[in-house]
């Protein structure tokens, strides 16, 4: 049997990473992915197709409706559509039992979440990394922005990241290709809402959308809808960036297909000796040797195998002597802000569909006593746009017949729209352990407990509330706010953020967490796990490139590690 | 072919030019298939599988009043009822599928009472005014089932006709791909993107 000098688990945005940089090092890579092959261009079926060569017009397709009948838990994201169902796990590949409402969106495929995420990056700050420390909710973060600030500057340079440059310590600038342009009524509201707050800032999104070639990868051409893939490789995804420059290298192994089961631990070396896998066809199982292993399976994901990765080393779960192993899960809390009208413009308009929007960073809880918030700790942000609204206003509107078409004809008035972000705190009580069933392939799966605290349920009123001041103060009209959140219920539920992170945390001390200031894992040197898993808080700002970040900068470490004959 | 379907391709070519050919070939067989563009309006061999032939005929009949032709073609020529009958067989919960049906017969029969016909053999006066009153009643604060109904064909007609091929590109158009521009004039666009 090969025995590779690393194998990573999983190939979306992490593991995608993991395999780019060890394999640039020279380690012989092989990459795990329990999803099916994706090629990039050839399997982006999708892709540029108008809308009515799909039978159901690229509807969403909602929980019970036909066509999401194999996607129950997936159905329930908003981006579950038509044109990208493909790109979702069919849920019965991967059951979970919920305790409480937990969403768990997943890709089953090479690349991942890479191919369908929201591409929005954000540099995480000292108030994000302090957090915990200052206010004493989780444990403290062992590194501090200075250990992750060249890491962020390195990722974005190769992922390519356009956005304006602000200035804010709470939200530090990156190595930026030039923004996109904001539309007339996002820059009417900036200027509104910046004169009536000159504390606060309204910027186009950073996105991992290219603005200028790089790499052979060709600037956007604001067809829109990323998420079907795209074959200039403007946005950031494994398929066009990281697996490409690790294949390049000659050292890169992928097999998809093959769910891992466990690691195979042995406790007189106290090292990871190889993965138990299962292949999702033929549900055969398998083993492959290597000397280090890079655990990027997605936050649950890798919870799951952790935990099932049981011996009498580790009864409760592989690095698990702390006994924190699957808990503090979090996610961002989301749907919910605030919408209006923009009255005039109407000799504006726009051209192409910029796939990104506005973006208003934290501007509570800064540390001052003027950004101090008595009812909540920590703080969210907004993500939204303005737009011209389309044809479907003629469904809310009375009329039919000759004068509705002539009036569909031309776009109807500006709105402009706000959702909040905010910071789930780390709670020992939202966790994902294992349950009693097992999946198809003999696994067992996950239950999970997650439920909001009441300082999400505080911020999210301050959320809604702010987002209408701030658009009353802009000039906006008939501002309307909205909460999602049902009590027990869907919505707003925890999981549907796409952001769950936790689990494995990060820390200072072996004895209440999992993993140390370089993603190594306390109790097994040779295991790193650098996705979501391994967050001690949470921000609230999207969470992707900082997971990137820590990936590159873990791959630096481990391979400097095992030079020195530590690994 | 019409000069927004002519744009269309001409954007992608472009992409296609700037990827050196390596448009997915998915992509290039989606958009240039006539085959494909013609099925939804045009192909003979199609026929409903949840709509009966005279259920067809009324919904193609409700689509046209609310998109009706003008100097382009309306719902009828776009296919909206065939999109309809897709719909009701391919996504629609039964339930759902079961109230859409009820909400047509229930026209049908208002129809009959007032006029003594079928709505799709009442005169054209007679269809027109019988769905103001449904408009009327389907905006109005208290709204009752028949408003449900109204509403949802009013949506699938709009959603079935500015998603169709005429709607898209001879109605409305569709934003071609290359540069985005935030702040350009209305009448430099004259028409809503799709």
């Amino acid at each position: 049997m090969i025995t590779y000098d690393a194998i990573v688990i999983g190939s979306g945005i992490t593991g995608g990473w993991a395999a780019k940089e060890l394999t640039e090092k020279g380690l012989e890579t092989l990459v795990i992915e329990r999803g099916r092959n994706v090629e990039h261009r050839k399997d982006y079926v999708t892709e540029h197709k108008p809308s009515w060569e799909f039978p159901l017009r690229n509807a969403r397709l909602a929980v019970g409706t036909q066509g999401a009948e194999q996607y129950p838990i997936q159905a329930r994201t908003g981006q579950f559509h038509e044109s990208v169902k493909h790109f979702f796990i069919k849920d019965h590949r991967n059951p979970y039992v919920e305790d409480k409402p937990f969403t768990w969106i997943q890709g089953d495929q090479v690349g991942g979440k890479s191919l369908i995420w929201g591409r929005q990056v954000y540099r995480w700050s000292d108030l994000d990394f302090e957090a915990n420390l200052r206010d004493g909710h989780g444990v403290d973060w062992p590194i501090r922005y200075a250990d992750v600030a060249p890491w962020y500057s390195y990722v974005e340079r190769f992922i390519g990241v356009s956005g304006e440059k602000l200035g804010l310590p709470q939200l530090p600038d990156g190595e930026f290709q030039p923004p996109m342009e904001m539309n007339a009524g996002e820059k009417f509201v900036k200027a509104g809402l910046e004169r009536a707050f000159p504390d606060r800032r309204l910027t186009i999104g950073r996105v991992a959308i290219l603005t200028q070639a790089l790499n052979g990868r060709l600037p956007c051409h604001y067809c829109g809808p990323c998420e079907r893939g795209c074959s200039t490789g403007s946005y950031f995804s494994s398929q066009a960036s990281t697996l490409p420059a690790a294949r390049a290298t000659g050292r890169l192994t992928i097999v998809p297909d093959s769910v891992v089961h466990s690691l195979i631990y042995d406790a007189a070396k106290h090292r990871i000796t190889g993965v138990r896998v299962v292949d999702t066809t033929t549900k055969q199982t398998r083993e492959y040797a290597g000397r280090l292993v890079f655990l990027c399976a997605s936050t649950l994901g890798t919870a799951r195998v952790l935990l099932n990765s049981k011996s009498p080393s580790f009864p409760n779960g592989l690095a698990n002597s702390s006994g924190v192993l699957g808990h503090y899960l979090m996610d961002h809390h989301f749907r919910v802000g605030a919408s209006g009208a923009i009255e005039g413009l109407l000799d504006h308009y726009y051209q192409g569909n910029r796939p990104n929007g506005i973006y208003v960073p934290r501007f509570r809880n800064l540390g001052d006593d003027a950004s101090r918030r008595g009812d909540y700790v920590r703080g969210f942000g907004y993500q939204g746009g303005a737009s011209r609204q389309g044809w479907a206003r003629g469904g809310g509107e009375p009329g039919f017949g000759v004068e509705l078409k002539r009036k569909l004809h031309d776009p109807g008035r500006w709105s402009m729209g706000m959702t909040g972000f905010g910071e789930c705190l780390p709670r020992e009580d939202n966790y994902a352990a294992l349950s009693d069933q097992t999946d198809e392939f003999g696994i067992p799966v996950l239950r999970i407990h997650c439920t909001w605290g009441d300082n999400e349920l505080a911020m999210r009123k301050d959320m809604a509330a702010s987002a209408a001041e701030m658009l009353e103060a802009a000039g906006v009209k008939d501002v309307r706010t909205y909460d999602a959140n049902r009590e027990d219920g869907l919505g707003a539920e925890p999981g549907l953020g796409i952001h769950e992170m936790g689990t494995a945390r990060m820390g200072r001390d072996p004895k209440t967490s999992v993993l140390n200031a370089y993603n190594q894992a306390h109790d097994v040197p040779n295991l790193f796990v650098t996705d979501g898993a391994c967050m001690a808080s949470s921000s609230c700002v999207n969470p992707s490139i900082t997971y990137m970040a820590l990936t590159a900068r873990a791959c630096d470490y481990a391979v400097a590690e095992s030079k020195r004959g530590n690994l | 072919m019409n000069r927004a379907t002519i744009s269309r391709r001409r954007a992608l070519q472009q992409v296609a030019l700037l990827l050196g050919g390596a448009l997915s070939a998915p992509t290039v067989a989606g958009v240039c298939s006539t085959a494909t563009r013609r099925a939804w309006a045009a192909s003979p061999a199609w026929a409903p599988r949840t709509l009966s032939a005279a259920q067809l005929e009324l919904v193609a009949t409700l689509t046209e009043h609310i998109i009706p032709q003008t100097e382009t073609p309306g719902a009828r020529a776009a296919g909206v009822h065939r999109f309809v009958d897709t719909l009701l067989t391919d996504h629609y919960p039964t339930v759902e599928r079961d109230r859409f049906l009820a909400g047509l017969a229930a026209v049908d029969a208002q129809a009959r009472s007032r006029y003594g016909k079928a709505f799709v053999e009442s005169a054209t006066g007679q269809q027109v005014a019988l769905l103001r009153e449904l408009d009327a009643a389907a905006y109005a604060a208290t709204r009752g089932d028949d408003a449900w109904f109204f509403r949802r064909m009013k949506e699938l007609t709009l959603v079935g006709y500015y998603t169709s091929e005429i709607g898209a590109m001879q109605e409305l158009h569709v934003s071609p791909f290359g540069a985005y521009r935030g702040d350009i004039p209305y009448t430099a666009v004259g028409r809503a993107w799709a």
